[in-house]
């Protein structure tokens, strides 16, 4: 495919700007409940996975356990909203803090521990955030959850429609983008990219690997419990079971498919294929895994690169 | 009460022992985190249980013919998941590939059995007899008796046989051992057929001692596997045993005095606290980055 | 004055010694050249100078302050900066971003900045961008400069490496087997542009099996032979030394010569 125009610097300004304002002017032209709230999901995909770009296409580290930081995020914003009367804005922001916390103690280990066994830490804590969750039901309500999260109001406006929350989620999402874009454009970008390509010569160029590790990995945290905290107000419940391994799975694979490494937008792509993927399949939910599974395997084995991805795995 | 509670953690030890020494081969042998381990062992118990319960077939015929559909799917997995990754510079996609699998071969055996959880027969009349003043039953001690006689043959079969001393130098060097005539191809296959084996047997075993058998037991049953491994010291054969151990009477003893609703949360702690503190295992060696 | 000192630097594996009690200075704006047979320990007594293996015993001072022990980027802080024998550039970026990433910590731009002073952020970036596309033309790879590494010729990914080092304005600059894999034309263009090198002011230790190359190249030579320093002289008494061939090439040829 030709790309050069897109690379161009006019082609590029023109296809921000009308990818903007289609954006933007998505409500006034779909009026389908239904087709919006899809594109909410996709909106917090889209969180989900720029974060976790950061973490697998720049800096090469496997993630299985993302969906706990996004599990972390969302049941921050619903125990304080629902329990200690905070409003929407100062939960959102304690759950971003709170899932980059997390973010840095589960990074801890990558200083000692290879590739592979980082990748069980974060499984195992996946799997401890989502039986904790399950049993602690004091705290947590158990597998019931937490339901009736009040209605979150952004200085006093009252957000309730799904026009509303596209546009949050949008705003959300913008900050995302211009936040990873602004860091990997510097020189904290490169050296996350150079760890990914070879650890040792990055450390040998002055790079102490194991912070930029715990960087990335905790930043990509961040954003994940962003998109919890919105995931909370938007649904006004959360259980464990958002936050299971097959959501950390799904969103390795967007990223995937989409492509990893310095196109930002890239995982976008996967974000809209699998979304549009799992909803067209809503109705052989049974095979749901099964096709999740076809894809992993697949798209691996045939593409590693994605479909818009500069560049492939580290080795 | 203590006395009762260890003899069923050793037994649930041996039980975990004879899984993870299937996790651990395959593991020693390409290096490459096997997610699917767990789930195909279940579908072999799965087609144990319908052998057992629907055709009423023989117990021992029936844990063979499950055992062998186990370790063909696991042989299966391996041909068409993780051959073309081998390479060591693929380790981190095919840890991904083989969570595909997992979710794979998870899915089909939910399309045939469903995911609740089943009741899994006996295979042997459940009797207690008094062994030393303690209350045991008997389908405990056929259980541990089973696991350690598979785990005897199993390292009489790596330190004696010709195979099992290819399997040996293919884990250490595969280049080398290819160089040497070594069937490399023939040699993967026949290991993830025998940890499938061996991991069936093991489901079957842990399935009829404690009658059930669900779904959900593969993946853990994954994690189960790598926690032990890990533990132990991954890739080691002895390590595979000590780890199964450990954790088999760490996890009755928590479940009995701590809680049994955070017995699986303290076992995945046990298995990052061990990555950080002694990321080589108990038994395990650790290999120096050559620069 | 020296530049770098090392004091009887031992790096133990086991129970093999692969670097026994290293005494050696480094004198500003000289090429050093270490040579010896393969197994000297030459690569191991670069590692522990630069943080990739912890020294046994010994001590490393570099412009008198002591590195010994430091992490390896600590050390390429400091300002000594290293290239690898078996080619480590970063294969699937550009070769402007390789060169960027050997710059890492010589751009002064504090996380914070990026958002709190964007433009004095941006700046930086930009100063630096430019400092490095002046190093690209002076090796000749501007042209290829969005190319990705590994799209390279071999040659030209010997020079990207050395360029990578460069970039963090090294005090000292130590090149691991940097003719491994060359063809002899190579050799001497590369020669060439380590000498053009020192005479721009900078300090050079190379490693080389190939006589001809550091005969040609180095000012000073050390041989090592079982991980410890055996002879060290101007290459003309090094070519001339019986021992060193008996070393260098076994008994039988030293007396043919």
């Amino acid at each position: 495919m030709d790309m050069s125009f897109f690379e161009s610097k006019m082609g590029r300004g023109l296809l921000f700007g009308g990818l903007t304002i289609c954006l933007l002017l998505t409500p006034t032209f779909v009026t389908d409940i239904y087709i919006l709230s899809i594109f909410n999901l996709m909106i917090i995909y889209a969180i989900l996975c720029m974060g976790l770009n950061l973490i697998l296409g720049f800096t090469g580290l496997l993630s299985l356990g993302h969906a706990a930081f996004y599990g972390i995020g969302a049941y921050t914003t619903a125990i304080l909203m629902t329990r200690f009367g905070f409003g929407f804005v100062a939960a959102f922001c304690a759950s971003a803090v709170l899932a980059m916390i997390a973010g840095i103690i589960i990074a801890l280990p990558t200083r000692k521990v290879r590739g592979d066994y980082f990748c069980l830490i974060t499984l195992a804590f996946g799997e401890i955030f989502r039986l904790v969750a399950t049993s602690w039901i004091e705290f947590t309500r158990g597998a019931m959850g937490i339901v009736g999260i009040p209605i979150p109001k952004i200085f006093g406006l009252q957000i309730v429609t799904e026009t509303h929350f596209y546009y949050l989620g949008l705003g959300i999402l913008t900050f995302t983008y211009l936040t990873l874009r602004a860091i990997t454009k510097t020189r904290y970008g490169r050296a996350f990219i150079a760890i990914r390509e070879d650890e040792l010569a990055a450390d040998t160029m002055g790079i102490n690997t194991s912070i930029y590790k715990i960087m990335a990995f905790s930043i990509g945290c961040l954003y994940a419990g962003m998109a919890g905290s919105f995931l909370a107000v938007y649904q006004t419940a959360v259980t464990p079971s958002n936050f299971r391994l097959e959501e950390s799975c799904l969103m390795i694979i967007m990223v995937i498919v989409g492509g990893m490494g310095r196109n930002l937008f890239a995982p976008l792509a996967g974000v809209a294929v699998m979304t549009v993927a799992t909803e067209v399949f809503r109705s052989t939910a049974e095979y749901r895994m099964l096709i999740i599974g076809l894809i992993m395997i697949l798209v691996l084995l045939i593409r590693p690169q994605g479909i818009f991805g500069s560049s492939s795995f580290k080795n | 009460m203590l006395g009762e509670v260890i003899l069923v953690g050793v037994m649930v030890g041996a039980v975990y022992a004879l899984v993870t020494v299937g996790y651990s081969m395959v593991f020693g042998i390409l290096k490459l985190m096997n997610f699917a381990h767990g789930d195909t062992y279940i579908f072999g118990t799965l087609i144990c249980l319908t052998l057992l319960a629907k055709y009423n077939i023989h117990p021992v015929l029936a844990i063979l013919i499950a055992a062998i559909a186990g370790g063909g799917l696991a042989f299966l997995v391996e041909l068409l998941v993780y051959r073309r990754l081998r390479a060591p510079q693929h380790r981190l996609i095919s840890m991904i590939t083989a969570l595909g699998a997992a979710y794979v071969v998870q899915n089909i055996s939910e399309l045939q059995w469903g995911n609740q959880v089943m009741s899994f027969p006996s295979i042997v009349e459940s009797k207690f007899v008094t062994l030393l003043g303690l209350q045991v039953s008997v389908t405990h001690i056929i259980t541990l008796f089973v696991a350690v006689l598979c785990i005897a043959v199993l390292i009489l079969f790596m330190r004696y046989s010709r195979y099992g001393k290819a399997i040996d130098c293919v884990s250490q060097d595969m280049d080398a051992a290819s160089l040497m005539g070594i069937p490399i191809n023939r040699v993967v296959s026949s290991v993830y057929f025998m940890g499938g084996v061996l991991g069936v047997v093991g489901g079957v075993l842990y399935s009829s001692a404690y009658n059930a058998v669900s779904l959900g037991m593969g993946f853990r049953g994954t994690l189960i596997a790598f926690t032990a491994a890990v533990i132990g010291g991954i890739g080691s054969l002895g390590g595979a045993l000590l780890g199964g151990m450990i954790l088999g009477l760490s996890e009755n003893l928590i479940g009995v005095y701590v809680s049994s609703s955070y017995r699986d949360p303290l076992l995945y702690s046990l298995l990052i606290i061990m990555l950080l503190v002694k990321p080589t295992g108990i038994l395990g060696n650790s290999d120096q980055t050559k620069v | 004055m020296p530049i770098l000192e090392t004091r009887d630097v031992t790096k133990r594996f086991g129970g093999l010694v692969a670097v026994n009690q290293v005494c050696m200075t480094v004198n500003n704006n000289e090429i050093l050249g270490i040579i010896g047979p393969n197994g000297a320990g030459k690569t191991s007594f670069i590692n522990a100078l630069t943080g990739i293996y912890k020294p046994s015993s010994g001590q490393v001072f570099f412009q008198d302050k002591e590195i010994t022990g430091l992490p390896a980027y600590k050390i390429a802080k400091q300002g000594i900066s290293r290239t690898f024998q078996n080619l480590r550039v970063f294969s699937n970026i550009s070769v402007l971003e390789n060169v960027l990433i050997g710059a890492h910590c010589r751009i002064d731009n504090p996380f914070h900045h990026i958002f709190l002073r964007p433009l004095r952020s941006r700046k930086i970036e930009h100063q630096a961008y430019e400092k490095v596309i002046a190093l690209l033309k002076n090796v000749g790879l501007e042209e290829k400069k969005e190319t990705l590494a590994k799209n390279l010729a071999y040659g030209e990914q010997r020079i990207l490496e050395i360029c990578r080092a460069l970039a963090s304005d090294p005090q000292l600059l130590i090149l691991d087997e940097p003719c491994a894999g060359m063809n002899s034309m190579e050799m001497d263009t590369l020669a060439d542009f380590v000498k053009k090198l020192r005479n721009e002011g900078n300090t050079i230790v190379v490693i080389e099996h190939n006589m001809r190359f550091m005969m040609t190249v180095s000012d000073r030579i050390i041989v090592m032979t079982a991980g410890a320093k055996f002879r060290e002289g101007t290459p003309e008494e090094i070519r001339n030394d019986l021992e060193v061939q008996k070393v260098y090439l076994g008994e039988q040829e030293a007396e043919r010569c």
